[in-house]
Formats: C-alpha cells, structure tokens, sequence
C-alpha cells in the first residue's frame, strides 16, 4: 500500500511522538558561522575572500613547485642530458621525441628550455610533471577542504541571485568549479541540475569557457601576468553566452532547492583519499593524452600538415581574431591539447593583448578530447549542439576581443 | 544477495560502503560528488553478497539526474535488500524516506546513523520502541567509529517487507499503551 | 497573522499551516511539511533564494517556491 505525502507525514509524526524526544537544542559557535557566512552581508564578503585566498595559494604554490623546482630540474638537467644521448639528432624521431630544434641561417640549433623543444620526452612530460601535478595536487587539496567542511553549498546559495539569470541555479557552483580541475568530473556533476535544459547549458558553457587544471597551471606559469585579463574575458563569456542559452534553448529552469548541512570538521583520512583518488584519476587520463598528444603534434609538423592548415587559416586568424600568423600552428594544434598550445604561444613574440586574444581563442576552443568523449556518454544530441554553439562561440566572441582591443586601441 | 545503501546525500553512506566492502570510497559535505553508484562485495555468512552505495536522494521522487539514478537502481532491483542509511539528528525527514521505500514492498533494516551528533543535540531515540513499530531491524549505529557496523550486519536476516497498515496500527498500538501506562502512573 | 514564506523577514519564525499541492512532495525529503516550525535564517538580495531552517536541518529555496507556502506567524 502506499500513501501520499500527507498520510506520510502524519504517521511519521506519530511514530516520532512515541519514539524521539527533542530536547532543548543548545545553538552552537558552528551554528553561528553556518549563518554568518550564508547571509549576505558577511557572506558575501567572505565568499570573495575565500575564492581570493583559493587563488593566491594556489598560484604561490604551483609557481614555487614549477619555477622554484621543476624548470630547473628539466630545463638545467634533464633537457640537455637527453639531447646530448638520445642518436639521430636532426631526423624525424629525435624532433618528434626530445627537440624540433630550430634553424638559424641555415644551421640546426637546439632548443634551450623545455617550453619550445615540443619534445614528448621534454615538453611532454615537463608539462605533465613539471607544470600541471602541482597545480593539481594544490587545487584538489584546496578543493577537498571547502567541500568536506561544507562550504560548497553555501557558495551555491550566495551564487543562486546571479546563475538563476543564465538559466542554471546556485547549484552550477558545484560542476563549474569541479572543471576548473578536470572538465572531466564536471560534466558528470551536471547531473545534479533538474532538467534537460539546464544540464545543456551546463555542459556547453563548461566545456568552452572553464579552462581545466592543466591550463591553468600552464596559464599561470607562462603568462602570469595576463591570467587576470584572460579569465576576466572567460568569465564574461560563461555570463553572456550563458544568457543567450537560457533565452533560445527550449525547456524549464527550475528554482534552487537544496539542503544546507551544518559545517563540520573535515576528516584528513578522507581528503587523502580524495586527493589522491582524483589526482590519479586526472593523471589516468592526462598523462597518456599529453604524451600522445605531443607526439601527434610532433608528427603533424614533421609531415607539414601544421604549415599548410597555418598558411591556409592564416588570414583568418590574422583578419579576424587579430593574432600574428605563426599562431596558427599552436591553435590547430589545440584541437589535441590545449595546455601544449598555450606552451607554443609563449614562444611566440606579440603584444601582450594579441596573447591575451590568443589564449582566450585557446581556452573556448574544442574540447579536450576525454571531455568530448565524456559528453557523447551524456548523449550524443547534446554534444552536437554544444558544438555548434561552440562554433558560434569561437568567432563571435574571438571577433569580438578583437574589436574591443581595437576600440581600446592596443590591437 | 545484493544490498543497497540509500539515504539522504552525506548521512555517511559511503562509510558504511567502505566499512563493509573495505573499499576506498570518499564523500564530501554536500550532494553532487556521488552522482554515480559504487558496487562492492562482502561475506555474510560465506555468502557473496554484492553491496551498492548508492547516490543520495531525498526521496523517491527525484528531482535531478543523480536523484533518478538512485530511484531507478531501487527499481531495477526488485529482489534487492536495502540498508536505508538515515541522519538520526534529522530523524523524521529520513524516516519519510524510509517510509517509501518500505511502501514500495522491499525488505529494510534502518541504520540510525551520527547517533553522536544526535546526542550533542539533545535527540534520543528509543531505537527498540521504532523497531516495534516498524517491525523491521532499528541499529543505532556511528559509522566513522565503526560502531554498530556488526550488529548491522547480523540483523540484516531479520529485513522483511512490512505491511504499511501493520505500523499504523502498531503506531496507534503503541500510544495506547502508552497513555495506559500513563494512565496508571497517575493513578 | 499569517504570511507567504517570501514575504517573511530576517529572524521571523513560524509555523507552516499550507503547502501548495504541486510543491508538497518536492520539499518533504527536505523535512518541510505543514505543522512545522519554520525559522527563516536569511534571503539574498535581487530576488535570490530564502533560507529556512526546519528540524535544525536548513534548506535554501527559491522565490517562487517561497510563495507557495504559507506560515502562521509566532515570532
């Protein structure tokens, strides 16, 4: 037999009444901090603390591992060890697996630091070692943190006010920020959102303007000082796309409803694990596809494909987006890994506003290949419209960086 | 024999699945991270018996994706035993739960869990009066500290599906006795 | 005096005497049902989500669903 939500209750309360006694219920310092940092003239404000205090940790910590220990390690060490002993310097396998080296007037010369060798053995792994297991060792511990103690859904509440206008609600706190590691976990946290719409929007806007970990690591030990402008550019994106989304994808967008649990004291067992279990997640899938994906690159350059579709994109690039020519290998060769593509930029010489355009075209570009793959499991439909929105991201809002630079006059 | 763990988002199922299964799932303090299920195995009584962690739901009624693959698991597994795992400091909304799936005819045994955080609030609970009631097994259980792990496990034997008019008339059964007993006291 | 959820105040409390149907089964799992005292902890500004406190357990909604229940006021 069953009842309905009112006989339910009514026979929960009377169960209750035989069985529980409430006493009096002593309000607790945790109680106090539970509200204090909901409500919004004190949460607010410490909200933007802890989301600054998330991001200098994590660039002091990242930039102290990469710059203090690992381009030493690779660029002082291991770089020239490697091209000293790998044989064949010169030929095909060597440029593919240690260092493409240069030509200047007509001479080989090698590369002097892992960022521009484009080495699987070099680049490859330095990025994956050297530059994206800090940032992700410190993001997930810092990420463990805010979620064992509770914080997370008391983001999501303060956040509610400004995604309920791009169709999602405060709960899209959860997924966003889980891609700012991997996109990967993100796309499966979209699951959390009600109906079909949202979870669109979800995904479209995380896999074009929530650059994961290994970009961000690699962001940040490239071009440091251009990180504000760049996610100032992707967070505008998420909010005006996000708004367009909501206005021509058909569906319903329900209202926020969600439990809010008391703080409690987090358990240094289960962050361990938890750190621990995503990092080797991350690296399960990271690591093969850096590596692999360094050497389709190498090989796409040695064969000239690169070249010819940079010769042939190139007036796009240059008339459109406002970027010099030679970026158009590094942003075909996005297509296979972003974090790569952002490493090729660096060696490149432009202004600081082109670089800003070009990391940004970058980071809204085609998804890593594991997210896309995660998105086909969600369903196929789905991807396509995401992306043809992409597409339509891509050019509308590279064009429109664009435009804006020249407005501003520094493009 | 298979075995699901259900209950509200963060009330500690995925320690009890750790403590059963000895496996190495995390949990975090709010719904979202458990969005898929987690299969395991242990041994009762040389039995193999599969054990599913599955994600928190604040009822049958789902309302997002993660809810709906928690409700559809209870629904494909017809033959399945469950452990309903529930906040004993928030006691009735996990009992409203429980209710339902009791509703839905599968055999249950509760798990009061966090009885330490219960206690701090000033809530007791008379575990054996709630099982008499019910007529299922009633453990109070903290599962951090591995407590009430293997009582647990031992009644899980005693899980049967229970006829909802039963509790109510046990219900109604009970504050009679109750107010009979009452009744002497004063007199 | 009785009010709508959403029209209530930072510190008000009460008891809910009315849910409206469609919205009854979405917030039991939350503990929220007629009969309950309901305290509301605070809302957020531009038409945000209110926060409630029922059984010790705090749920955050949002407006609309603010405006569907109704609370007796008693503080």
């Amino acid at each position: 037999m069953k009842l309905n939500t009112g006989e339910r209750w009514d026979l929960i309360d009377r169960i209750s009444k035989e069985t529980v006694t409430f006493g009096a219920y002593q309000h607790t310092l945790k109680d106090a901090i539970g509200e204090l940092t909901v409500k919004p003239m004190t949460g607010i404000p410490v909200a933007i603390a802890v989301m600054y205090g998330f991001w200098s940790v994590f660039g002091s910590f990242a930039g102290f591992f990469t710059d203090g220990f690992f381009v030493r390690l690779f660029d002082v060490y291991w770089l020239p060890w490697l091209q000293e002993v790998f044989p064949g310097q010169g030929d095909w396998l060597y440029a593919i697996m240690v260092d493409a080296g240069g030509f200047e007037s007509g001479e080989f010369v090698l590369s002097s630091n892992c960022l521009e060798s484009f080495g699987v053995l070099t680049s490859g792994l330095f990025v994956a070692i050297g530059v994206v297991l800090p940032a992700i060792i410190i993001f997930y511990l810092m990420l463990a943190l805010l979620e064992d103690i509770g914080y997370m859904p008391r983001l999501a509440v303060l956040l509610d006010t400004v995604l309920h206008r791009v169709g999602l609600h405060g709960y899209a706190i959860v997924p966003t920020i889980l891609s700012l590691g991997c996109n990967v976990p993100g796309v499966t946290a979209t699951r959390i959102l009600e109906t079909k719409k949202q979870r669109f929007i979800m995904m479209t806007l995380l896999a074009i303007f929530i650059p994961c970990g290994a970009q961000i690591g690699i962001m940040q030990d490239v071009v440091p000082g251009l990180m504000g402008w760049i996610l100032l550019y992707l967070i505008i994106g998420y909010f005006i796309f996000g708004y367009i989304l909501n206005k021509i994808v058909p569906g319903k967008a329900p209202e926020f409803l969600i439990d809010v649990p008391p703080y409690r004291r987090p358990m240094l067992s289960n962050i361990g694990k938890k750190v621990w279990g995503r990092i080797a997640g991350f690296f399960k899938v990271a690591i093969p596809f850096v590596l692999l994906g360094c050497a389709i690159v190498g090989v796409l350059y040695q064969l000239g494909v690169i070249r010819f579709l940079g010769d042939a994109l190139a007036p796009v690039f240059v008339g459109w987006f406002g970027v010099p020519k030679e970026t158009a290998g590094p942003l075909i060769a996005a297509f296979l890994r972003k974090d790569l593509a952002v490493a090729q930029l660096s060696a490149i010489t432009m202004t600081p506003y082109q670089m800003i355009t070009a990391v940004v075209l970058v980071s809204i570009y085609f998804p890593c290949v594991a997210t896309f793959a995660m998105m086909l499991k969600e369903g196929w439909k789905e991807l396509l419209g995401a992306l043809a929105v992409l597409t339509v991201v891509v050019f509308t809002y590279g064009g429109l960086i664009h435009l804006i630079g020249i407005l501003l006059g520094v493009a | 024999m298979k075995i699901l763990l259900m209950g509200h988002p963060n009330v500690g199922k995925s320690v009890f699945f750790n403590r059963l299964t000895g496996a190495n799932v995390t949990e975090s303090n709010y719904p979202g991270t458990t969005v898929d299920y987690t299969k395991g195995w242990m041994k009762i009584e040389g039995e193999d018996v599969e054990i599913v962690d599955v994600p928190g739901t604040f009822s049958l009624d789902p309302k997002d994706r993660a809810e709906e693959v928690a409700v559809s698991m209870l629904h494909e597994s017809r033959d399945a035993k469950v452990i309903a795992v529930i906040d004993a400091s928030k006691i009735e909304r996990g009992l409203y739960l429980a209710m339902e799936i009791i509703e839905e005819g599968y055999p249950l045994v509760i798990a009061l869990n966090m009885r330490d955080v219960a206690e701090d609030k000033n809530i007791t609970i008379d575990a054996d009066r709630l099982e008499r009631i019910l007529g299922i097994p009633v453990v109070s259980t903290v599962a951090i500290a591995g407590e009430g792990i293997k009582e647990l496990v031992s009644r899980l034997k005693e899980a049967k599906p229970v006829n909802v008019d039963d509790i109510i008339a046990n219900a109604a059964n009970a504050s009679d006795t109750e107010s009979a007993a009452d009744a002497g006291g004063a007199a | 005096m009785k009010k709508k959820l959403s029209e209530m105040d930072y510190g008000e409390q009460g008891t809910v005497t009315e849910i409206e149907k469609d919205l009854q089964k979405r917030v039991a799992g939350m503990g929220i049902r007629v009969g309950k005292t309901l305290r509301m902890v605070t809302k957020q500004p531009i038409k945000g989500p209110f926060d409630v406190v029922v059984d010790e357990a705090e749920t955050s909604l949002g407006l609309d669903m603010a405006g569907k229940i109704t609370v007796e006021m008693t503080k």
